[in-house]
């Protein structure tokens, strides 16, 4: 017998910033504090990336990563240990995009009552097509004054 | 001493990589568990294995059981370095054979704690 997984404890925008503080004052800035909740109305990304991976289950659940590029360019930057000045290749932005999407998500399977297998993660340029998708969680979080979004959705099977 | 970190993003071979640089290990990569076999059996001298758990063509987790079916690596250490935290993903690669395991995301000092608790790094070694 399957037995469904619940997402209620997620549906609440603070356990998945706790998750984020984690993983940037860690991996990416050393230090805590630099990662905070945005407040207000939810920004609008320039020239934005997409990077998920989905929990498998009776119901898939996608834990998505929103950033715009030069801000995913700095984090790539952050999680290389790279100068300022340094080009970022597509290569690096992708892998670096997609481990962070990666250790989200891994972290907030952990917290849900019978998950399935994580996938491997994906870094697009176009924003999926999410229409026949039920979000259940969307929140912004501000990072060196940029904006990042992380999102929670019950794809259709 | 020689370590072989196995993870599909080169970002994450890279920090796990100089982290062990810093305490002294020279190290190899692989970027999936089919891959990390293959090195084993090419580099006889690789002490500790740092291994993702989800990775294409091989997964971490089978990457730990056919290491283990093999006596003659009976010698080398696995510690997991995954986003894998779920209390039953533990248990498993841990009765398949793993040593120790690492929840990403971790700091260095964490992965070489790990390390000093294994023997493989001097207490006095420092990041």
């Amino acid at each position: 017998m399957t037995i469904p997984a619940t997402w209620e404890p997620l549906t609440d925008a603070d356990p998945v910033l706790t998750i984020a503080q984690d993983l940037f004052s860690t991996m990416i800035d050393g230090e805590p504090g630099h990662l905070y909740q945005w407040m207000g109305e939810s920004p609008s990304l320039e020239d934005s990336r997409y990077a998920w991976v989905d929990v498998s289950g009776p119901v898939v659940t996608r834990v998505m990563l929103m950033a715009g590029r030069a801000t995913g360019e700095q984090l790539t930057r952050a999680l290389l240990q790279m100068d300022d000045s340094e080009a970022v290749s597509d290569a690096d932005f992708a892998d670096a995009v997609g481990e962070i999407a990666n250790v989200v998500g891994g972290n907030v399977k952990s917290l849900v009552t019978n998950p399935g297998a994580l996938t491997l993660p994906v870094v697009t340029h176009q924003e999926p097509d999410m229409s026949t998708a039920f979000c259940l969680l969307e929140t912004y979080f501000g990072w060196k004054g940029a904006p990042l979004g992380v999102s929670l959705w019950a794809l259709a099977s | 001493m020689k370590a072989l970190v196995i993870d599909d993003s080169r970002v994450m071979r890279r920090i796990v990589s100089n982290i062990l640089v810093d305490v002294g290990f020279e190290t190899i990569e692989a970027e999936n568990g089919q891959v990390a076999l293959d090195q084993l059996e090419a580099n006889d001298d690789v002490a500790l294995c740092c291994i993702d758990w989800n990775m294409p063509v091989m997964t971490g987790f089978e990457f730990v059981v056919a290491a283990r079916k093999r006596p003659e690596w009976r010698n080398v250490t696995l510690m997991m370095v995954t986003t894998e935290g779920e209390q039953d993903q533990i248990v498993r690669a841990l009765a398949a054979g793993a040593h120790e395991y690492v929840i990403k995301p971790f700091t260095p000092e964490v992965i070489v704690d790990k390390l000093q608790f294994l023997g493989l790094v001097d207490v006095k070694e420092s990041v």
